[in-house]
């Protein structure tokens, strides 16, 4: 039992860490609060939908969502975002908006009905002396793949170097020959991108409709809030961190209590962090 | 290096305060969506203080998102109205979810509103009068809902309002019935105990769904021991509250009872203690995604339809469709209507539909069934009181019973209805057989008005 409880703690975590992963980048890294990261999971999910329904493969919808995202991302970064790099807050505005009019688009596209994905891998494997489902083993993996490969790009290359030079100082680091629009477009495009990922991952978990993003917002930001968002390992830590506090309270108590401890933990953090830095500037 | 950090982190922590904000007006809206999001959605009630809440939190959002839904729309009559009918039209109100997560349901109550004016018209009207409906999107959301009711009731002018829809809308909205004194007649199902001198409550109530199904597939299956999983509000709260005594009184026990929040994408660690409860009977009360995401997830975990049987009270063609017959083929479900209910009335009414609509058309069901009802009971009202005057109808209703392409339904002293409850078993191909009808069962509900 006991072993089981940390399959779905790790399940849950993996999910959880790719889910808040292009968030984690385009808050912690760009200052960018992007409130349709949700849409862009949603719509991550409905590339898997199609996938499926062209009778290919759910394994291309991974690569495939990722690019469709990565573009899109893109193009929002170039037509909107991009204006409003200087004025977080009018992100948050910009952001909404965009997520009210793709959900709105994939409606008028697919309709309201309720679409699902059937599971690539179905049945459980038994490892660890339990039988957990195979396809959420894939599931870990490749999530746990993708949020490494993600945080080594942002932090070990040289792209990373230059993300962290933007973020510390946009002017100083324009002034230095830095080409930050070129560095934002692909940060945010990846941002995007590994949202897709996720999408394409969770859309045979469950249903998939226009509202899907609404559902995976929410536990996004938790992760980011919890994790902290000055680095992007915060990300894994947040993810680890609100996984096990839900596992363990739906298991010794309910999953309603799992929810509510989860979001005072995330207001307590934001007011620790909140002090903690304006004591530093006081 | 820190001093350029720690400002930025500071800002940061304000706006993700503010973005938090926005979020949690984006979810007061949402979640009484989703409450009623589901299928049930429509019947998935939210307690009034709830609603309340969303009505001011969501209210933002919602214009945002759904004004150009409230708009109520006129259906023309599609037939030649007979030369018999003349004076004004008596306008029946339909306020309905065409949009928002329960927006589903909207397109067959829509398709049904075409056929209660033709099937009425042809009948000789309302009293000799042409008869008029009159659609109002609530979007799902219930200070729309409220606009979209004033709009009904001052721009429209309607002569009754039937409402299929959330709890939370029909809580915001009956304030305005009861002042104008127009008849509301609420056909979704839903939690129950609604009580006012201008409502009728024709929905499936849960003590009708439950008490006479619960020990009739105790007795097929043999299965003893519950499970109950609901998602954590008012109508599978009530439903599992009743459950309980029913499978008590049938000699059964619950081993479990588990309430997850609206909106859940993650079942494992719920599927890992139904698992272990050793139940061998589910009772799901979830709606919408959230009952696709548990059933498509319960198989891998070992815990499907083959290995405990389930008694569901909501999961409805949507969602059974998405879940793909290869989950569903064996479950039972309990309400008040399906499309295969087999009687020479409905099949006659059911293969016009497919034919007025097509034959992909959004498949007619419980909710919009319940509406046709409705439509019915009203005009045989209107035309026994021999006036549409609210006082005249409400006691023409009392007591008047009619038979429908549902079957024989009547109004109780509860101002809620009798009615037949069916129970589909749902077959390899993922259709839905009608495994047994239990005709005239009484709501369990109580309503003194004096």
């Amino acid at each position: 039992m006991l072993t089981l409880e940390i399959l779905n703690g790790l399940s849950l975590f993996a999910t959880l860490a790719v889910v808040a992963l292009g968030l984690g980048i385009v808050f912690g890294l760009m200052g960018v609060i992007n409130l349709a990261h949700g849409e862009f999971i949603m719509i991550g999910a409905y590339v898997a939908f199609v996938v499926h329904s062209a009778g290919w493969s759910h394994w291309i919808s991974i690569p495939l969502a990722a690019g469709v995202l990565l573009a899109l991302g893109a193009v929002i970064e170039v037509t909107l975002i991009r204006r409003i790099y200087r004025k977080p807050e009018l992100t948050i505005l910009a952001t909404f908006g965009i997520s009210i009019v793709l959900r709105q688009l994939m409606e008028i596209v697919f309709s309201k009905d309720f679409r699902s994905v059937p599971n690539p891998l179905p049945g459980a494997t038994k490892a660890f002396g339990v039988l957990f489902p195979t396809y959420r083993y894939v599931v870990m993996a490749i999530a746990v793949g993708i949020v490494i490969v993600t945080l080594l790009a942002f932090t070990r290359s040289r792209f990373g170097m230059i993300v962290k030079a933007i973020v510390a100082d946009r002017d100083l680091a324009e002034s230095s020959g830095i080409h930050t629009g070129a560095t934002n477009l692909i940060a945010f495009g990846l941002g995007a991108a590994t949202a897709g990922v996720a999408g394409a991952l969770v859309a045979p978990l469950g249903a998939v409709e226009p509202n899907l993003g609404l559902f995976y917002l929410p536990s996004a930001f938790l992760v980011v809030i919890v994790g902290g968002f000055t680095r992007l390992w915060g990300v894994v830590t947040g993810a680890l961190i609100v996984a096990a506090l839900q596992t363990a309270l739906i298991h010794y108590y309910d999953a309603v209590w799992a929810l509510i401890v989860t979001h005072i933990l995330a207001v307590a953090m934001l007011q620790i962090r909140r002090s903690s830095a304006s004591g530093v500037i006081a | 290096m820190t001093q350029k950090i720690q400002p930025s982190a500071r800002t940061r922590c304000w706006l993700l305060i503010s973005a938090l904000l926005v979020m949690v007006l984006a979810t007061a809206a949402c979640s009484s969506d989703s409450t009623s999001s589901t299928a049930t959605t429509t019947t998935t009630a939210t307690p009034s203080a709830d609603s309340n809440a969303s009505v001011d939190d969501g209210a933002m959002d919602a214009t945002a998102e759904t004004t150009t839904s409230v708009a109520a729309e006129s259906n023309e009559p599609a037939t030649p109205e007979p030369d018999a009918l003349s004076g004004e039209p008596v306008k029946i109100g339909i306020l309905f979810s065409n949009s928002g997560p329960a927006g589903v349901f909207g397109p067959p109550t829509a398709n049904i509103a075409e056929l209660i004016e033709e099937d009425l018209n042809a009948a000789g009207g309302i009293n000799g009068r042409p008869v008029e409906t009159v659609l109002a999107d609530d979007a799902t959301d219930p200070s729309v809902g409220r606009q979209a009711m004033e709009q009904l009731l001052d721009s429209e002018g309607v002569d009754v309002v039937l409402g299929t829809h959330s709890s939370a809308t029909r809580e915001a909205a009956k304030p305005l019935a009861e002042d104008a004194d127009v008849l509301y007649i609420y056909t979704a199902l839903y939690e129950g105990g609604e009580c006012s001198a201008v409502m009728f409550n024709t929905g499936e109530v849960p003590s009708q769904q439950l008490a006479p199904v619960i020990p009739w597939i105790m007795d097929q299956t043999g299965g003893q021991k519950w499970f109950l999983l609901g998602n954590d509000y008012v109508w599978p709260r009530r439903s599992f509250e009743l459950a309980r005594q029913y499978i008590e009184a049938a000699g059964g026990q619950v081993v479990g009872e588990e309430y997850v929040p609206l909106g859940t994408q993650d079942f494992s660690s719920v599927a890992s203690q139904i698992a272990g409860a050793g139940a061998d009977l589910l009772f799901p009360a979830l709606v919408g995604g959230d009952a696709i995401a548990f059933e498509t997830q319960a198989v891998d975990f070992g815990i499907g339809q083959d290995a405990i049987p389930r008694l569901a009270n909501i999961y409805e063609e949507n969602v059974l469709g998405a879940m793909g017959p290869a989950v569903t083929a064996g479950m039972r479900v309990t309400l008040g209507y399906f499309k295969e209910v087999d009687n020479a009335a409905n099949t006659a009414f059911v293969s016009r539909y497919f034919e007025r609509f097509g034959a992909d058309a959004p498949p007619h069901m419980t909710f919009s069934s319940h509406i046709y009802d409705a439509a019915m009971l009203y005009a045989e009202a209107a035309n026994a009181a021999g006036s549409t005057e609210t006082a005249a109808v409400v006691s023409a209703l009392e007591g008047l019973s009619v038979s429908t392409p549902t079957g024989d339904i009547a109004i109780t002293d509860s101002r809620h209805l009798a009615q037949p409850i069916y129970v589909a078993e749902i077959q390899q191909d993922g259709s839905q057989l009608i495994v047994q009808t239990f005709e005239a069962v009484e709501p369990d509900e109580s309503c003194d008005l004096s």
